[in-house]
């Protein structure tokens, strides 16, 4: 049990991607925050952890607003009184050529996936910092290296978390905290059924010099190892999770 | 059946806790190292705390000495899962003007062509398997450079590539590569250059963390990469530095 009683926080927790590392978090030993928009499906999640014997949470939460991180916050630190680890997963993915994209969708896209980082920095850091120790993992995108044809709000947001987690990391190293990007591929969720079929998506998922479909516990499987123990000497990076697709 | 590791460089400083920290994830650990004294203690080490350890004597440069060594490695346990490749050095600190070409070539081929060597001669035995993990060593000055180590600098950023170009050779076959990057790291050879003072003033305003790496820090990043937990990751690199890059 690599994360025994650490307090984890995962924005985004509710699916996909996020409901894996939520789920593995809670098999370390970590007593777990699943906060999301969707607070039924958060709730779900919760579940799921108690019945594997972990302690969880479920909140809701919109990461692009103020109030909401701020009420977060509180009710977190009534239950818990620390964080030990941040991840921000919670992400918005709007298709759209940048010709036709509105104003409302660039910034929905980047308020959520950038600024929710900023917003829940901003919210916890103060706690870590008291604590001398913590953990903040930011759930960036191989699209960030490799851009996407009517995704560029997307890109732009993605690469904006790489920049934001390097400079977080020199800001926090000397408290102890370190902070570190995964870049996902395209994996098995639902979120590249969105806005393709299924006979395509499997067919794009396999097509990876591994010749492995990317699945959520993939991409869980590094953010435990960054949020345990082990990784104490690594901050300010991005893991590249894609059986080889980019390499960076 | 447990795995087999084979670690280049493993007699001293990060080989020598890559090889402790296999045989503690249990592995069958091969210590093969140019000072053949370094790598038997090592070998003792790992027995004493329980685990299997052999032994080689092995300068990774020459072609012959390579294949003899990994044969003996595949013969004796028959099988190698993972290859790491600690083996190397920035041997000089001199301006590019002063380099003769024969201290240029010390420096590329014990880095650089020795994980060649390596890779050539393991890569065929992990095909047979359809399994295996690579794991080869640049260093943050393969990123950034380096003034006064332009050879080192060199061969680390050609490891990266290297590595990148066998990763997708390998990958359909099972096999991952990826390239880990220590940072300034306290190791016993360059302990004996600097005091702790010294290398104190020189790096920790620059290191976020406030510390140089320890050989368990690599360690446990070399561990990683080796274990199902990465099992998506191929072709890409990992510093260790504790921010500095």
């Amino acid at each position: 049990m690599r994360l025994q009683d650490k307090v984890a926080l995962i924005t985004g927790g509710a699916q996909g991607i996020g409901r894996a590392i939520a789920l593995g978090m809670g098999q370390e030993g970590a007593r777990v925050i699943v906060a999301d928009l969707q607070a039924e499906k958060a709730e779900t999640v919760a579940a799921e952890l108690r019945a594997l014997g972990a302690e969880a949470l479920a909140l809701d939460v919109n990461v692009a607003s103020e109030q909401s991180v701020q009420r977060l916050a509180e009710r977190i630190f009534e239950r818990f009184g620390r964080v030990d680890v941040l991840v921000n997963d919670a992400g918005v993915y709007l298709k759209a050529p940048v010709v036709s994209k509105s104003e409302e969708d660039w910034d929905r896209t980047l308020d959520v996936n950038l600024g929710g980082n900023f917003l829940c920095a901003r919210a916890f850091v103060p706690a870590m910092r008291r604590q001398k120790s913590g953990r903040i993992i930011s759930i960036a995108s191989s699209i960030a290296h490799n851009g996407a044809r009517e995704f560029a709000d997307y890109a732009a947001s993605k690469a904006a978390i790489i920049g934001f987690v390097k400079a977080l990391a020199r800001e926090l190293g000397p408290d102890g905290i370190t902070v570190n990007a995964i870049c996902p591929g395209s994996a098995n969720t639902d979120m590249p059924r969105r806005h393709r079929s299924e006979e395509e998506t499997m067919a794009r998922l396999r097509a990876t010099p591994l010749g492995h479909v990317l699945e959520p516990e993939d991409i869980a499987g590094p953010i435990l190892f960054l949020a345990s123990d082990a990784a104490a000497y690594i901050t300010g990076q991005t893991y590249n999770i894609n059986c080889g697709t980019v390499m960076i | 059946m447990n795995p087999v590791a084979l670690i280049t460089g493993g007699g001293n400083g990060i080989g020598r806790a890559v090889a402790q920290r296999m045989a503690v994830g249990g592995m069958i650990v091969v210590v093969a190292d140019y000072e053949y004294a370094a790598a038997e203690q090592v070998r003792a080490e790992v027995e004493e705390a329980g685990g299997t350890a052999a032994a080689l004597s092995l300068d990774v440069t020459i072609a012959r000495e390579v294949k003899v060594a990994v044969g003996e490695a595949a013969q004796r346990f028959g099988r190698i899962d993972v290859l790491a490749n600690i083996a190397g050095g920035s041997f000089y600190t001199k301006r590019i003007e002063d380099f003769t070409w024969a201290e240029w070539k010390v420096v590329i081929d014990t880095n650089l062509k020795g994980t060649f060597l390596m890779c050539r001669e393991v890569a065929p035995i992990m095909q047979k398997q359809k399994n295996g993990r690579i794991l080869n060593t640049a260093s943050n000055y393969g990123v950034t450079g380096s003034a006064l180590r332009a050879p080192y600098s060199a061969a680390k950023a050609g490891i990266i590539a290297f590595t990148k170009s066998l990763a997708l050779e390998l990958a359909a076959d099972g096999i991952r590569a990826n390239t880990v990057a220590p940072g300034p790291t306290d190791t016993p050879r360059v302990m004996e250059k600097e005091t702790p003072e010294a290398r104190q003033q020189r790096w920790y305003s620059s290191i976020p963390l406030g510390r140089t790496g320890r050989p368990e820090d690599l360690a446990e990043l070399y561990y990683f990469l080796t274990t199902p937990e990465s099992a998506a990751i191929t072709g890409q690199l990992f510093h260790c530095n504790g921010g500095l890059v």
